[in-house]
């Protein structure tokens, strides 16, 4: 069973904007899955639908095989949502936005104040829970949040841009709240995100989303790879013309006079491997410089690809070589 | 017993947002204060000036102890009539799409919020209360006409606070709201029994008064306050009701609209 299953959905915001054009994906139980896609992309149009705030033009949408359109509460007792603009409720303490969002989930008597003191905890804001919100930080405001949809025990939690408007520090802090809610709780995770950075390291998944349509889908490491890897250039001290390398290494892309490139699956290990592999044959190397693939250049090339055909690039080679001239 | 059970929980969530409301206003009741303000300038300029005009009230009483439940209405009126503009501001901040992410059916919510609406008017009345104590109004306040007096109260703002959701779902900015709700408070409120009696209007405006739900709640609170004379409670409160009930309605499928 798939935590989300998304078959066909569109929606078309008058007069005529197709905000989400026939996306259909799935997010399997346990995973961080990211919707990965630049402002305007249809990515909160589509986690609105989900999340039952917004009616889906056509298309279904089941969570845990429970058609969401049919039996919205259900669907939401099923769900934590935290919305891309910052929604905890700053007249009041950090407490009581947990109490009611308690009460408005049902959450049982009994089970209330355990569960409140333990999402507060949990988030790192115990000390902080009477204060009004409207003096928390940024960063606190959105771990708060998140508490928030914890105290339903959601069984799949949906995050809107969770660290837009954030400084590094406090960004860095709430992507390891996301982790070890995940790791700890092996909570379904879906965020959205026009950050590659906030993606790569995050997501198990990632759907590369552009202009309402899903280009691609894959692990950030699947999609690194399939558009050539990490390019390795050294400089040697004398010519490079007759080496070669073994294949685990990585592939021997360009090589003119005492400049070789290599493309590989991840420059970090690859180097030391690398630099070892020449210098036992005989070449001294003078400097190495690295251009690390980001989901940015992934980005570039799947989105624009979608707009001409949604057919994945098979053609690895012609991919590389346009690599290896950007390499240079 | 699933019956029950929604029935309950809708009460629950309604009185959660209630909740919600009544923290706030523990946090800081600056605005309830400052709202007293309004209706003491009605009573200590316009009440004492027009109290020497003899023919304004109704027989037996003082201008005054007229206008006090015109005057109570009126501020109410103008709580509920500006209610929609949180509704605005708390959908701008995504406080609204959360409290709509929840399995709380949406008609709690705006059950919950007009009633949270209904509880600044009760702060109200007391307020009003408290002055016509201090310049001497008299007014029958026995402890049933008081809680009469709240029950109105409460139908009043649950109405237009009902109705500025609905219009909140339509303009969506509180430019509009603000513009919106400043047009028609003038007209429901002059077209109202609120500052003179019926009889004092031409026959056309007479009828569309008998519209307005604002002269049905006046019409109750004077007869708690002033005549005891009961009759036309009845009549009043069920008009109200039916009222409230479908702009209740309107409102909480209009409220998802605010989302999109
Ligand atoms: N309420 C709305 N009415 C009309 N168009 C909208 C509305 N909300 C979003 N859109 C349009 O739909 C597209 C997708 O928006 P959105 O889902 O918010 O993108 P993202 O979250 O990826 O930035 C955009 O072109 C946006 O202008
Ligand atoms: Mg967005």
């Amino acid at each position: 069973m798939k935590a989300i299953e998304v078959n066909n959905l569109s929606k078309l915001y008058p007069p005529n904007i197709r905000a989400v054009d026939d996306i259909t994906f799935s997010i399997d139980l346990g995973e961080i899955f990211g919707l990965l896609g630049p402002n305007g992309a249809g990515k909160t149009t589509t986690l609105k639908a989900i999340t039952t705030l917004g009616k889906p033009s056509s298309g279904t949408i089941k969570a845990f095989d429970i058609d969401i359109i049919e039996s919205p509460q259900k669907a939401r007792q099923m769900f934590g949502y935290v919305p891309q603009a910052v929604s905890a409720d700053g007249d009041l303490t950090g407490y009581e936005n947990l109490l009611i969002f308690a009460k408005l989930f049902y959450v049982n008597k009994n089970e209330r104040e355990k569960r409140i003191n333990n999402a507060l905890k949990y988030m790192g804001l115990s000390d902080r829970s009477q204060d009004l919100v409207k003096h928390y930080s940024g960063g606190m405001m959105r771990r708060l949040e998140i508490a928030q949809a914890l105290v339903n025990r959601p069984k799949v939690l949906f995050l809107d841009e969770p660290s837009i408007g954030l400084d590094p520090s406090s960004k860095r802090q709430v992507w390891e709240y996301i982790k070890k809610l995940n790791e700890e709780f092996g909570m379904t995770i879906v965020i959205t995100t026009h950050d590659m950075l906030e993606a790569d390291e995050l997501c198990h998944r990632i759907a590369i989303m552009n202009s309402g349509k899903i280009a691609v889908i894959d692990t950030p490491h699947l999609l690194k790879k399939s558009i050539g890897g990490d390019i390795v250039s050294l400089s040697l001290q004398e010519s490079g013309l007759k080496l070669s390398i073994p294949d685990e290494l990585g592939l021997l892309i360009g090589n003119d006079d005492d400049r070789v490139l290599i493309s590989t699956d991840n420059a970090e290990i690859a180097i030391p491997q690398i630099i070892r592999h020449f210098e036992n044959n005989g070449s001294v190397v003078r400097s190495v410089t690295v251009n690390k693939l980001t989901l940015d250049d992934v980005f570039m090339k799947y989105a624009r690809s979608s707009l001409q055909s949604q057919g994945t690039i098979k053609d690895n080679r012609s991919v590389r070589r346009s690599f290896a001239r950007r390499g240079r | 017993m699933s019956r029950i059970n929604e029935f309950y929980n809708f009460g629950y969530s309604a009185l959660s947002i209630v909740e919600m409301e009544v923290r706030k206003i523990r946090h800081d009741s600056t605005e309830l204060w400052t709202r007293g303000v309004q209706p003491a300038l009605w009573l200590l300029l316009f009440g004492e000036v027009f109290n020497r005009v003899r023919d304004l009230s109704i027989p037996g009483y003082d201008y005054i102890q007229f206008l006090t439940p015109g005057v109570l209405a009126q501020s109410v009126l103008f709580i509920a009539i500006f209610y929609g503009i949180t509704l605005v501001w708390e959908r701008d901040v995504g406080l609204l799409t959360k409290l709509l992410s929840t399995p709380s059916p949406r008609s709690s919510i705006v059950v919950g919020k007009a009633l949270a609406a209904g509880v600044r008017g009760v702060f109200q009345s007391l307020m009003v209360f408290t002055l016509a104590v201090f310049m001497g109004v008299n007014l029958r306040h026995n402890l049933l006409n008081v809680a009469g007096v709240f029950v109105v109260i409460i139908l009043l703002a649950m109405c237009f606070s009902s109705f500025s959701m609905c219009l909140a779902s339509m303009l969506k900015t509180r430019e509009k709201m603000m513009g919106i709700g400043q047009m028609i408070t003038m007209p429901l409120f002059f077209g109202s029994n609120a500052i003179y009696p019926i009889t004092l209007m031409p026959p056309w405006l007479q009828s569309l008064s008998k519209l307005n739900p604002l002269t049905y709640v006046v019409d109750a609170l004077r007869a708690l306050l002033l005549t005891g004379d009961y009759s036309t409670i009845p009549e009043d409160i069920a008009f109200l009701s039916l009222i409230t009930l479908v702009l209740v309605i309107l409102a909480s499928f209009s409220i998802s609209r605010l989302l999109e």
